[in-house]
């Protein structure tokens, strides 16, 4: 545990003259305008955990519905309602921003060393244009027109001729917006990550967190233009009359489902690389060792993205393709298996050959590796097409796709809310009930999802309102409802542990773990400019190189990378991490808000039919773009 | 405080126009992709009552785009040397050429939509999308030159060179992106 | 290539099972896991294979995971990573390489069994069409039409061709074969080949819409003698009313707008809306196997088919008298 040294009477002039030219507009307003990576990382936990409470309550109503054979607690037009807009949510909304908007941005700067993002602007858009497709999928809901043709809106269902109301219009414009969202995100992490680092920061020297971030970020560039597609030409084929998806005249509803699924794969490692990263980032500061194979690891994320990319077709085994498609996606989707493995045994060896501290986040991190490896095998089973043909589209696959959507990519960021909560706030949470709220939660997910393996292989299809008791799936489905009620109430624990902790936890030290990375060599809560010195880096876990910290206390004396006379941070070369430039950052903009209103006002226009007037919408958005770019970030001198 | 001397990597905002045209080239990629798909599907392509393409007009107009880079690439070079009235020239010509280009393939596609639609079957569909897709791209690279118009005339920041490099890069990306997707639309015609 | 169908040891799967019904509740016929037929059997084995594999694999990982923690208090190798390498390279490269490599082989010589049957090596073709929520079973050279109970012979190669009319649906009996997609524009087929009489239930598979819970259907697999009896008779055309009630009721039939969306053969009734119901008297359910085949189930339906499929294009029909609508379950009770 690294003790900040009170700074010396020199450095202290220079850290307040940062703290000037680093403060941004008090309160409301500042909220608007700020372009902090910290304070947009912040609005994206707080917006994504409020829709993590939406897309809960939406599945508790969904289990009270399926408890007993023949209920009618709620319709099938609200049932199908509610489970297309649990599963939007809860990938759209909850876990992607939550992981990579929320721990991401905090995060990734703080860990290479830098003061924020390339783009503070467009990181701020990035949010603003998430909570922009939030609001139009929850007006929707309000309306009682929210998508229900299911998260991934298989045509005709889909089409205005079987679903004529403004649902799926919902749905393509709000993904539209989410997926800019998103894209925009990825390539500040992609050029931040590149040329951002602290000096001596090279490649090999990453965070594996970054790694991870990283690896997502390759993953959303090149996957979400397949959703984009997608939805685009479902929009014409609504709207206009186009015939992309029509058999009748030439198109292919075969045709909706490669392209989403070419993105659908891809997205689920976007879901849970992230968590991979949390995990990597945990392990090492509770085992006191560094990450067995480090290189390895770091290579098998990105191997995990890149052969997503060519799995894509075990979603639709069961549509009728030639054999040598499906033999060949099988092929790919076993490979896959290998570097998820060679990373549980990096995570466990580490484990097993460092000294584990078992407190809250690390069991966290053990949970996710049992989910991980229990969910991957059930994977495994679905890669074996025969298997599948029988269970694709019942309860099994709701029951494998949660173990690790769930229990593989949102348990690590439970432990992470545990984890960088001191950091964040600067007060530690309640360490027992903390290890209580884990309990509960790992029973509660077990008893919610292992029994649907087995009503999902007695022949209970997925997406089914009701049920007749003849069938025999009562038990499984009560167990489940039972345990979703378990789970939920664990949530509930934490969310309270964390709501008191921020208020009545004790004091936290800036490193109260140990950590290794440089998250943990600046203030809990850090500083609006993260580092009053740029650290100049020798190691991948330079908070265990106490010389070279000591080293930064003397250059922040010297004035040595302080930066100080200006809105400033560094950036390297891409490959070595050599210092190569000191940039200067954007300030506070209302641009971000006003172009992501405008675009969110403009897609309302579209889904109501409204065409000129959208119209006139993108030249307004122009026109904000132009007025955004006109300030430039200058030095101050 | 220049810390020019020191520079060996290129701007931020030169790596995040790399990344735009990686999404964006992935995008046209799904598109093309998607027209391939279809035309396997069909038992005729273009279906009967649709006339193929003719090569000349798209084919011309295409080797003119990729022209017009020429002009930004010297507008990039005069931008290293401060060189703003040459600068502001060379984008002026080659928004001129782009701008025309625009206007000969708006009338080529409303000629078009006088044949077939869109509406017609799923040829018609991603024939005037693809398409569609590739103008909606060219017009926003015309509202990227005029921003340069307003702000190159006060003269040369770092903010505007590199501003003005990932522009021209955009256009090259525009320009082979048009290659691409004439050469997708003429594939009808093998 | 067939692995049999008693393949895998018999205690162990007898115990799971028994775990399994014990812990499930003890309809199993719909059951993954109670194959009636050499593919559904193929895929039940290599399922207990894998699972057996996945139990292994989960308990080495679980004992990894005790180990870390029994010996949490000892000083680790102080960062040497030769023996992680080991174990990592072992457990994660090398053992899934051959393991992944066994099952793929498994799993290419289960496919040809659950692949659409070659053309030419089945004795009879049923064609099934989707409708949002039910189900058209077509027998081709003939002109039976029925919907939701499909007859096939025992121990005869029949051809199942899937198709639909409307959005994708998936026919799936689990105890016969593995699931097909019903898709606009495509013709997918399996293979049906039931060595036991009896009734086999299926659902649909792929999310068609608010009634998606409640489109089910059954295969029912008589002897070839009794299948081709009852195919004779669905042949035919409807029964003529042998009563006064009855006749009443084809009457209330034909004018009251059921006749727009039903077909009766050899009568007026040529809707295609709806179930064909020439022979509605002969099936155990109605409603795709939402209610049981009696006189008052039907009357129910009939006066509120909103409250037993809530989201059903059937209007109900409690404007009209009672004895009117008891004069209608009468004739189509009587069209067996």
């Amino acid at each position: 545990m690294t003790a900040i040294q009170p700074p010396a009477p020199a450095a202290q002039e220079r850290i307040e003259r940062l703290d000037r030219i680093w403060a941004e507009r008090p309160g409301f307003t500042g909220w608007l305008t700020t372009t902090d990576h910290k304070r947009i990382g912040l609005m994206y936990v707080a917006a994504s955990l409020v829709f993590f409470a939406l897309g809960g309550a939406e599945a508790l109503i969904m289990r009270t519905q399926l408890a007993g054979p023949g209920r009618h607690v709620v319709g099938p037009s609200t049932y199908d309602q509610l489970l297309t807009m649990h599963g939007i949510t809860m990938i759209f909304l909850f876990v992607i921003p939550l992981s990579i908007g929320g721990f991401g941005n905090y995060l990734v700067p703080l860990m290479i060393g830098s003061r924020d993002m390339a783009f503070p602007r467009m990181n701020a858009l990035s949010f603003w244009l998430f909570l922009g497709s939030g609001i139009l999928l929850y007006a929707s809901l309000l309306l009682h027109e929210a998508p229900n043709a299911g998260w991934f809106n298989y045509v005709p269902l889909a089409s205005r001729r079987f679903d004529p109301g403004p649902n799926i219009d919902f749905y393509t414009l709000a993904l539209i917006l989410n997926g800019v969202s998103s894209t925009a995100a990825a390539a500040n992490f992609l050029v931040t990550i590149a040329k951002l680092r602290a000096p001596g920061m090279s490649l090999n020297r990453i965070p594996l967190f970054c790694f991870a971030i990283l690896a997502t970020s390759f993953s959303l560039v090149f996957a979400l233009p397949a959703l984009t597609a997608d939805l685009v030409f479902l929009e014409l084929d609504r709207k206009l009359g186009f015939h992309f998806f029509d058999a009748a005249r030439g198109g292919d509803p075969l045709l909706w489902q490669d392209l989403f699924w070419i993105f659908g794969h891809p997205e689920v490692y976007i879901i849970v690389l992230p968590a991979f990263g949390i995990a990597t980032s945990i392990i090492p500061t509770f085992t006191r060792r560094k990450m067995a194979a480090f290189p390895l690891v770091a290579l098998a994320e990105l191997l995990v993205a890149f052969i997503g990319f060519g799995v894509w077709v075990h979603h639709m085994f069961a549509t009728g393709l030639p054999q040598t498609t499906l033999i060949f996606f099988a092929a790919a989707s076993l490979i896959i298996v290998i570097p998820s493995g060679i990373q549980i045994f990096a995570w466990c060896m580490t484990l097993v050959d460092g000294t584990p501290e078992f407190k809250t986040p690390l069991l966290f991190i053990v949970g996710f590796i049992i989910f991980f490896v229990f969910g991957g095998l059930s994977g495994i089973t679905l890669a074996a097409v025969p298997f599948d043909q029988q269970v694709t589209d019942t309860y099994y696959v709701v029951a494998h796709f949660h173990y690790v959507i769930w229990g593989a990519a949102v348990f690590p960021v439970l432990g992470g809310l545990y984890y960088w909560f001191p950091k964040v706030t600067g007060r530690m949470y309640h360490e027992r009930l903390g290890q209580a709220t884990f309990w509960l939660i790992f029973a509660g997910t077990n008893i919610t999802f292992f029994p649907m393996h087995i009503s999902g292989m007695l022949g209970m299809p997925r997406r089914v309102w009701t049920y007749p008791a003849r069938m025999g799936w009562g038990p499984e489905n009560l167990a489940s409802t039972i345990g979703a009620f378990i789970l939920a109430s664990g949530l509930v624990l934490l969310a309270a542990n964390l709501v008191v902790s921020r208020f009545r936890g004790a004091p936290a030290s800036a490193d109260p773990f140990g950590g290794g990375t440089l998250e943990w060599s600046t203030s809990s809560p850090p500083p609006a400019y993260n580092f009053a010195v740029i650290p100049v880096v020798t190691s991948a876990y330079p908070c265990w190189d106490a010389d070279d910290r000591a080293a930064d206390a003397r250059r922040l004396a010297a004035g040595q990378l302080v930066l100080e006379h200006g809105h400033e941070t560094t950036t390297t070369t891409p490959v070595d991490g050599h210092l190569d430039d000191v940039l200067a950052m954007p300030a506070e903009s209302i641009w971000p808000v006003t172009l992501a209103a405008v675009c969110t006002v403009g897609l309302a226009l579209v889904i109501s039919s409204h065409y000129v007037t959208a119209l006139v919408s993108v030249a307004v958005a122009a026109a904000v773009l132009a007025a955004w770019h006109a300030v430039e970030p200058r030095s101050a001198a | 405080m220049s810390i020019l001397a020191g520079h060996r990597a290129r701007p931020n905002g030169w790596y995040g126009m790399v990344v735009l045209i990686a999404a964006e080239g992935a995008l046209f990629g799904t598109f093309i992709g998607t027209y391939v798909y279809l035309s396997f599907h069909a038992p005729a392509w273009p279906p009967d009552g649709i006339a193929a393409p003719s090569a000349t007009a798209p084919l011309v107009l295409s080797l003119v785009l990729v022209a017009s880079t020429v002009p930004m690439a010297l507008a990039v070079r005069a931008g290293r040397r401060d060189g703003v009235a040459a600068a502001i020239g060379w984008v002026a010509l080659a928004f001129v050429v782009q701008a025309v280009y625009l206007g000969f393939q708006i009338h080529l596609y409303v000629d078009d939509l006088a044949r077939f639609k869109p509406q017609t079957d799923a040829y018609g569909s991603i024939y005037f999308a693809l398409l569609g897709l590739h103008h909606v791209h060219v017009a926003a690279g015309l509202l990227l030159d005029l921003w340069l118009f307003l702000r190159l005339p006060r003269g040369f920041t770092p903010y505007r060179r590199t501003a003005l490099s990932a522009i021209a890069l955009y256009w090259y990306f525009v320009a082979v992106a048009g290659l691409a997707v004439t050469a997708t639309i003429l594939s009808a015609t093998w | 290539m067939s692995l049999g169908r008693a393949g895998g040891r018999r205690w162990t799967r007898v115990a799971v099972l028994g775990l399994l019904l014990v812990a499930s509740g003890c309809n199993s016929n719909q059951s993954v896991t109670n194959p009636a037929t050499t593919p559904a059997s193929d895929i039940a084995t290599l399922w207990w294979a894998m699972f057996a594999g996945a139990m292994v694999i989960f308990a080495l990982v679980l004992g990894l995971l005790v180990l870390a923690y029994v010996r949490r208090g000892r000083p680790g190798s102080g960062g040497d990573d030769r023996g992680p390498y080991r174990v990592i390279l072992g457990g994660g490269l090398a053992a899934p390489i051959v393991v992944l490599s066994i099952l793929f082989i498994f799993v290419i010589r289960v496919m040809p069994a659950v692949s659409a049957p070659p053309p030419g090596s089945t004795k009879l073709t049923v064609d099934v069409i989707g409708h949002q929520w039910f189900w058209e079973v077509r027998y081709p050279g003939t002109a039976a039409v029925t919907a939701n109970e499909i007859h096939i012979p025992a121990r005869t190669p029949v051809n199942l061709v899937a198709r639909t009319a409307d959005v994708i649906h998936s026919f799936w009996v689990p105890r016969l074969n593995r699931k097909i997609d019903m898709i606009p524009g495509r013709t997918n087929r399996i293979e049906l080949d039931a060595p036991q009489t009896g009734v086999y239930p299926g659902q649909c598979s792929e999310f068609c819409g608010l009634e998606h819970a409640d489109m089910g259907l059954e295969v029912v697999v008589q002897t070839p003698a009794a299948f081709r009896a009852w195919l004779a008779d669905q042949a035919r055309p409807a029964r003529a009313p042998t009563t006064p009630q009855e006749l009443q009721g084809r009457q209330v039939f034909l004018t009251a707008s059921c006749a727009d969306c039903h077909t009766i053969r050899g009568t007026p009734a040529v809707g295609r809306a709806g179930p064909d119901l020439t022979h509605v008297g002969s099936r155990q359910t109605i409603a795709a196997l939402t209610l049981p085949n009696t006189p008052s189930s039907l009357f129910d339906w009939i006066t509120n088919p909103q409250l037993y499929k809530p989201g059903a294009r059937m209007p109900g029909f409690a404007s009209l008298p009672a004895s009117t609508r008891r004069a209608l379950v009468a004739y189509l009770e009587s069209l067996t």
